[in-house]
């Protein structure tokens, strides 16, 4: 069994799905786009930026500090650890909110 | 509301105080251009004097100078460090407050401000004993050093919270970000100045690469592990992707907070909405 080159990623992968059982996720690593920052000069690692789409009915009643803070809470380590996740974009969904965004062009 | 005058010459500065009557409270604010939490603390300063009303005879008065083109008056006031407030009453000065804390300022105005009681032209001194320290009211012992650049050792945690929920009100919208709205120091943080700017919003904001107490403290106070933070009437509304979500729902989400209502000037550099 070969390692991964993507640890970060798998581990986002499998807490979210196990704790959000999500319809949609879609996992994004634009760690490549701030590679060149400042503060991203002494980093070694290619999973530092990340974005994510999650449809899951866990958002269902929550306002939208909610259930980013839901997200932060199963990341909590990651995002503590040095040289573990420093940014996270989120954009959350319940089934019924992602339906009725079907019908609007894609986002930009 | 009150606002802050900037004042730029000696001259001036006299005449000012030559005009004031004796029950009010004068506010000095000395800044330096160069001084990063100089910024901080105009935004603060023009907040809390949006909360006096211009009465007549005026029961507060707030001045600004730059500490470096007046020295002489700096001197005369004993001023060794940036940002750096003394409150006056009837040519008496009452307490100075040395450094950043939004706190121990709103602390020290808000205590002389309602020591003048119904404004009794003939309060004298008995008001409060000179102090030339910050006032030591606070419950917590915070072991201050009183130098400019606010480095206090060993403050307690709740003495940090206590500061943090009154910065977060400094103003009805606060962002704190990742350097300042003219120079945002990451790209989330300049989006999010962007999209204020966009709906013309008041605000102000708190440069966390600044202050370490803050940036470390907030993400505990706000259960948000994440800047740039922006703050409504005192709560949190998110980050940069929820902002964008809400006007993306509510278009009229920041409305209420633009500059296109009837706004009075609150004096130097409270919010930009130009960067």
């Amino acid at each position: 069994m070969s390692t991964s080159q993507t640890p970060v990623e798998d581990l986002i992968r499998s807490k979210v799905q196990e704790s959000l059982t999500p319809t949609r996720l879609e996992i994004h690593n634009d760690s490549h786009k701030h590679a060149h920052h400042e503060p991203m000069a002494a980093s070694t690692s290619k999973e530092t930026h990340f974005r994510l789409l999650i449809t899951s009915s866990a958002f269902e009643g929550k306002r939208l500090p909610a259930r980013h803070r839901l997200i932060h809470a199963l990341l909590k380590d990651e995002m503590a650890r040095e040289g573990g996740i420093h940014a996270l974009q989120l954009k959350t969904l319940t089934p019924a909110e992602e339906e009725k965004k079907g019908a609007a062009p894609p986002n930009p | 509301m009150s606002s802050i005058k900037e004042i730029t010459s000696p001259s001036d500065f006299s005449a000012h105080v030559a005009s004031l009557p004796p029950t009010t409270l004068f506010v000095i604010s000395f800044h330096a251009p160069w001084a990063a939490p100089c910024a901080q603390m105009a935004t603060v300063l023009s907040t809390l004097a949006s909360e006096y009303p211009v009465t007549e005879p005026p029961t507060t008065s707030w001045v600004s100078l730059n500490a470096e083109d007046l020295s002489d008056v700096s001197e005369e006031y004993n001023v060794t460090a940036v940002p750096f407030l003394v409150l006056v009453r009837n040519g008496q000065t009452l307490e100075t407050v040395s450094g950043s804390s939004a706190v121990k300022v709103r602390a020290a105005i808000e205590k002389h401000a309602a020591a003048a009681g119904d404004g009794a032209a003939t309060k004298t001194t008995e008001t409060a004993p000179t102090t030339t320290t910050t006032t030591p009211s606070d419950a917590a012992p915070a072991a201050a050093t009183e130098n400019g650049t606010d480095k206090e050792e060993e403050t307690s945690k709740e003495d940090i919270f206590k500061r943090l929920a009154n910065l977060v009100k400094a103003a009805p919208v606060m962002l704190f970000m990742k350097g300042s709205p003219s120079e945002p120091k990451c790209g989330f943080s300049r989006q999010m100045v962007a999209i204020l700017r966009d709906n013309a919003v008041k605000y102000g904001f708190f440069n966390i690469l600044a202050d370490d107490e803050v940036r470390q403290g907030l993400k505990e106070y706000a259960d948000w592990p994440t800047y740039p933070q922006l703050w409504v009437d005192g709560e949190l509304v998110g980050g940069l992707d929820i902002v964008k979500e809400e006007i993306e729902g509510n278009p009229e989400f920041l409305a209420p907070y633009s500059v296109n209502l009837a706004a009075e000037g609150l004096g130097p550099d409270t919010a930009t909405t130009t960067a």
